[in-house]
């Protein structure tokens, strides 16, 4: 996936497409947990939040890399 | 879940992202890729050795034409008429010699018998000799002509794909400006243009993944020289002779970025490429390559 975004002949980074993505499986996971009621078994729901995002951003990467 | 346990599962997620975002900002930023590639081939461009109109125009735009096939012709008039002149000047300037030598044979035999100055006798081996050098040259010439002659036919010297055709028939060509180009068959190759923070990881044999903007099947290849030279922009001068430094920002500068040739391997024959097209490339790294080796 570390390639050139092509969109409408427009290109862009990577990033652009996997930003977004990494966004929305960290927000459904959010969702998730809180649909089960698991949240409550965080302690600093931001710090969790943010690193959550980061680990989908890398599972995304490294999915997509090949 | 005591409280022990909350933070606990909490910093365990945080640590993991650490290290998660780590790799990710060393994969994207330090690892050997690019988005800047671009396909590139070998254009030969065609100009003619003689100047003329052109009578004949034998190829057409964007077609493959093979080795030696004609391209175009010149009008021949004027090389025809050359080198008749220089093949009627050829046989004047052999009657010339013969006269001169058969004069110079006569004054041998007369020198044997006394009866001419040696000085008259070396005028006429000298006379002789100035006749066969006339010779010499009108031969030269004589070859001159014939090749002028035969170029008034222009052959494609490599097989290829003319480009850009906008020589017409009855247009007027000079010799040695470029008329027409032709691009190298199966010559294409990839330049990546690598940032310098990423060129320490490129080595001239690393295997290369090559993803063309349309998308679709990725091309491979393999690194076959890095560029050892840019220009700096620093060192070029001015009227004066004084280096034109230019200003640079304090807190952001950008890297150079420096081409890398990379060849293809063989790709399927119906995939349309064109010089000039942007593609992404990725280098393969040593620790990807262990794994194959095993």
């Amino acid at each position: 996936m570390l390639h050139e975004m092509s969109l409408g002949g427009m290109l862009f980074s990577p990033f652009v497409l996997l930003l977004p993505l990494a966004f929305i499986m960290a927000a459904i996971t959010r969702g998730v947990l809180h649909y089960m009621g698991l949240r409550t078994y965080i302690w600093k729901k931001a710090w969790f939040d943010v690193a959550m995002f980061v680990c989908w951003l890398a599972a995304i990467v490294y999915l997509f890399a090949n | 879940m005591g409280k022990l346990g909350r933070i606990g599962l909490t910093l365990l997620v945080v640590a993991a992202a650490v290290v998660a975002g780590t790799w990710v900002w060393d994969h994207y930023l330090y690892s050997p890729w690019t988005r800047d590639g671009r396909i590139r081939a070998d254009i030969i461009t065609i100009a003619p050795d003689v100047s003329g109109w052109v009578t004949e125009l034998s190829v057409k735009n964007n077609r493959l034409v093979n080795k030696g096939d004609p391209l175009f012709t010149i009008d021949d008039t004027r090389y025809r008429a050359k080198f008749a002149e220089s093949n009627a000047r050829l046989a004047q300037e052999r009657t010339g010699w013969d006269l001169a030598r058969h004069q110079y044979e006569r004054r041998q035999r007369m020198a044997d018998l006394q009866s001419i100055s040696e000085e008259s006798l070396e005028a006429y081996r000298i006379r002789a000799e100035a006749a066969k050098a006339s010779y010499l040259l009108a031969q030269a010439e004589l070859d001159t002509a014939r090749i002028d002659l035969e170029r008034t036919q222009v052959l494609a010297p490599e097989s290829g794909i003319v480009n850009n055709l906008s020589l017409r028939r009855g247009n007027y060509v000079s010799r040695g400006e470029a008329v027409l180009s032709l691009i190298n068959n199966d010559s294409f190759y990839v330049t990546g243009y690598f940032e310098e923070t990423k060129l320490q990881q490129v080595h001239v044999g690393q295997k290369a993944r090559i993803t063309l903007l349309s998308g679709g099947e990725k091309l491979s290849g393999e690194v076959v020289s890095i560029t050892r030279g840019i220009a700096d922009s620093n060192t070029t001068s001015d009227s004066l002779m004084l280096p034109k430094v230019q200003a640079a920002f304090n807190w952001v500068r950008l890297a150079q970025r420096i081409p890398v040739d990379i060849a293809l391997d063989p790709f399927p024959e119906d995939l349309n490429i064109s010089a000039g097209m942007t593609v992404s490339i990725y280098l393969e790294t040593d620790m990807e390559k262990a794994p194959d080796k095993e």
